[in-house]
């Protein structure tokens, strides 16, 4: 073990840094959806530009080929400056692990270096109104047909949708097979006709996700992603990165949350107040634990090349302490914290989505349970 | 000894729910929630059952029963998530009855016992609800120390649109010149209003639980309902749980008023301390328990999250709240009665 820095490390920090304080582009804009995503669309793009989108992506693809301590070294100073995410966090942290893990070197080649430049957007087609936890039990079917496979289903919560140009899609193959095994994994071009996306609002009052109508859509057998009947085992490789890799991901914004809650304490002079200290403290170690045991999750995925159900942990770690954390801004920050439009009660509604979104907290503990403590199943 | 409504109490509270199950449906709710606009007629069928009125001594024009009753009619209100200014107008009343004048109480009362004027209670510089159409404002200064009355035009109320939109609330600020002292205790006049919120809390948490169970009874995943998994199950036996030691605390707290006075801050305390955790944990474990359908604006289980949050925090929280019982359980060790 050794936590401290190179000399290597620390240029790469300072180079950073320069970079951020001549780059950073200020504090998001307050406005619709839209305005926000087209910030943070042009935030990626100086940001690719600069090099800096993924810096742990190998370097043919616009990456750095960052080591895990640089990678590490990145979130810190974004989170420390209070950058925006970028827009296609998704494409980011779901859609490249997985292509890199699975897809071709047609497909590495195609696909990796928009998602860095935002130039196309990802989205995730995993859940059905039918198919939440249980997420094996899909019906959205694929039929071969030549070439191609038409695709037939509806998916729901999905999010970016609006602005997505793929989906990351698991349909059925093989409706003979057990549930598990006739699954396969496309990656479909939403722009099409039997692709419809239609918004579902959140209880934040805006809609960040849809509902996707699929009625023959057409995919090329090209962008399949794995074999036929690999579509299971692929769509884990998206889960465990999303549930470790955004969760390392969204710590960084929980630091900033709860940076911004201290200022707040301090400022109203309610820090001085034991109890709320307290409970500050508690967040504030809480936070650090998350990152801390985020950083191990990235030693892992150095050592074994991808993460494992040990990133259940983060997530559920993460999820739990920003709903705690949001809670909390209703005692510290007073009425604005359940004020309509103020950001302190969007995080407040936002947050209710942490614990479901990726895997309820449930199914995180179910497979912390039986995958990492090897306890028998039912 | 009897820890439960009397048979005319019961009556009381059983009425009400059938009531509001017709006058305040989800559907309902939802419209002036989206409408942003109380029902009118609700609220003049309210008054004209008396409800305003029900903890007001008949002396002023009420109906002379009591904070209990009062109580049992607001879990009604949160169970249905009813819109209407009950709630502030009955807390105002009862803390004008506790901490007003002869000629205060003689001025107001009358008119909030039949709904002619509505109020409410309010700390300075904090949400309250039905603020800026109040007629009358009792205001409690921010370091609690005294409380005054004021017309509805002698404050200052900049209305405020909260995350919770089947109920509307300002904040109440006023010239430190403005309005009339009230001669009472202040902790007293909170002491109601704090009780009463926490009784709508425990409606809340009953409706939460209610829709829950109604909902993991009905929805298959893994091929089998997902109130037959063991987390979930647990999930709701929590939720149950906090719900019953909410209801304890009130209900103990609402007979303290009626009947133990000198109990009533303690037991007020101790019942927003309790609901106000109860309300906000439920209502989350309920939105957590419908899975992605609970976080949609079209499912109705957020409006509960939203009034437990706003109600939570109104009157102050569980966190002053528990500090409060720690000083008078202090209090009790040092000075024995
Ligand atoms: C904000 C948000 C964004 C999302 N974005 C996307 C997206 O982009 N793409 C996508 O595909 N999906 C997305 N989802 C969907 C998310 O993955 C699902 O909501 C989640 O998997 C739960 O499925 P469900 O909603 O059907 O709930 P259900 O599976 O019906 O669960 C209902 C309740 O039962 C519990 N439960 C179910 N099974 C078990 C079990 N075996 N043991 C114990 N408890 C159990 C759950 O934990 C939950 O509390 C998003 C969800 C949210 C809230």
């Amino acid at each position: 073990m050794d936590l401290t820095f190179s000399a290597e490390e620390n240029e790469f920090r300072d180079e950073l840094r320069q970079w951020l304080a001549e780059n950073h582009p200020g504090d998001e804009p307050r406005g619709d959806d839209d305005t926000t995503f087209e910030f943070r669309k042009d935030w990626q793009r100086s940001l690719y530009d600069g090099g800096w989108a993924a810096v742990q992506w190998p370097q043919e693809y616009g990456g750095r080929d960052a080591t895990l301590m640089q990678s590490a070294i990145f979130f810190e100073e974004v989170g420390r400056t209070r950058a925006p995410l970028p827009a296609n966090v998704l494409g980011l942290l779901l859609a490249g692990p997985t292509i890199m893990a699975w897809g071709t070197d047609e497909q590495k080649e195609r696909y990796l270096t928009p998602i860095l430049s935002a130039d196309e957007i990802w989205c995730q087609g995993f859940s059905e109104p039918e198919a939440g936890s249980d997420l094996a039990s899909v019906k959205t079917m694929a039929k071969r047909d030549g070439d191609d496979w038409v695709v037939t289903g509806q998916k729901v919560w999905t999010s970016g949708a609006q602005y997505a140009k793929w989906c990351l899609l698991v349909a059925r193959t093989d409706p003979e097979a057990p549930k598990h095994k006739g699954l396969s994994y496309f990656l479909l071009d939403m722009d099409q006709p039997g692709v419809q996306v239609r918004p579902l609002v959140q209880i934040t009052g805006e809609a960040e996700f849809n509902e996707l109508f699929i009625e023959e859509a057409r995919i090329p057998h090209e962008n399949m992603l794995g074999g036929e009947g690999d579509g299971w085992n692929v769509a884990l490789t998206t889960l465990m990165n999303e549930r470790s890799g955004l969760g390392f991901f969204l710590q960084i914004r929980l630091r900033q949350l709860l940076d911004q809650l201290v200022e707040e304490a301090v400022r109203n002079g309610k820090i001085k107040d034991p109890v709320i200290a307290e409970a500050i403290g508690e967040i504030e170690a809480r936070t650090e634990v998350t990152r801390l045991t985020a950083y191990r999750g990235l030693s892992t995925i150095e050592k074994y090349g991808q993460p494992g159900p040990e990133g259940s942990l983060t997530k559920w770690l993460w999820s739990e302490t920003n709903q705690m954390l949001v809670q909390l801004a209703a005692d510290v920050v007073g009425p604005e914290a359940l004020s309509a439009d103020s950001k302190w009660a969007y995080e407040l509604l936002r947050a209710r989505g942490n614990t479901l979104e990726g895997g309820t907290t449930e199914i995180l503990k179910n497979i912390i349970a039986e995958r990492v403590l090897g306890l028998p199943r039912k | 000894m009897r820890f439960d409504f009397t048979d005319d109490q019961q009556e009381i509270k059983r009425t009400a729910k059938e009531m509001l199950a017709s006058r305040s449906t989800l559907e309902l709710v939802r419209s002036a929630a989206e409408s942003k606009a109380y029902d009118p007629d609700l609220w003049k069928e309210l008054c004209d059952l008396g409800w305003p009125g029900v903890a007001i001594s008949e002396e002023y024009g009420g109906g002379g029963l009591g904070v209990v009753e009062l109580a049992g009619l607001l879990e009604e209100g949160g169970y249905a998530l009813a819109g209407s200014p009950l709630l502030a107008t009955t807390a105002c009343g009862a803390a004008i009855q506790e901490a007003g004048s002869e000629q205060q109480r003689e001025t107001w009362l009358p008119r909030l016992a039949t709904g002619e004027a509505t109020g409410t209670l309010a700390i300075a510089g904090e949400l309250a609800p039905d603020a800026a159409e109040a007629d009358v404002i009792v205001l409690i200064e921010s370091d609690r120390s005294g409380a005054r009355l004021l017309a509805g035009d002698q404050a200052s109320v900049s209305a405020v649109e909260t995350i919770d939109p089947t109920r509307r609330y300002g904040i109440v600020t006023a010239e430190e010149s403005a309005g009339e002292e009230m001669p009472g205790d202040p902790e007293a006049a909170l002491a109601i209003g704090a009780l009463i919120t926490s009784a709508e809390l425990v409606g809340i948490c009953q409706r939460s639980l209610d829709v829950t169970l109604e909902y993991v009874k009905d929805r298959k995943q893994f091929g089998r309902p997902v109130g037959s998994f063991q987390a979930v199950q647990h999930k709701c036996a929590r939720m149950l749980f906090q719900t019953e030691a909410a209801r304890s605390a009130t209900y103990f707290a609402a007979w303290a008023a009626d009947a133990d006075r000198d109990r009533l801050i303690e037991g007020a305390s101790l019942a927003k301390a309790t609901a106000s955790e109860a309300g906000v944990e439920v209502t989350g474990s309920a939105i957590q328990a419908h899975g992605g359908i609970g976080f949609t604006w079209e499912a109705d289980i957020h409006w509960f999250f939203k009034r437990a949050q706003l109600d939570a925090a109104y009157l102050d929280g569980t966190k002053p709240h528990r500090r409060r019982l720690a000083a008078l359980a202090a209090r009790k060790v040092t000075s024995p009665a």
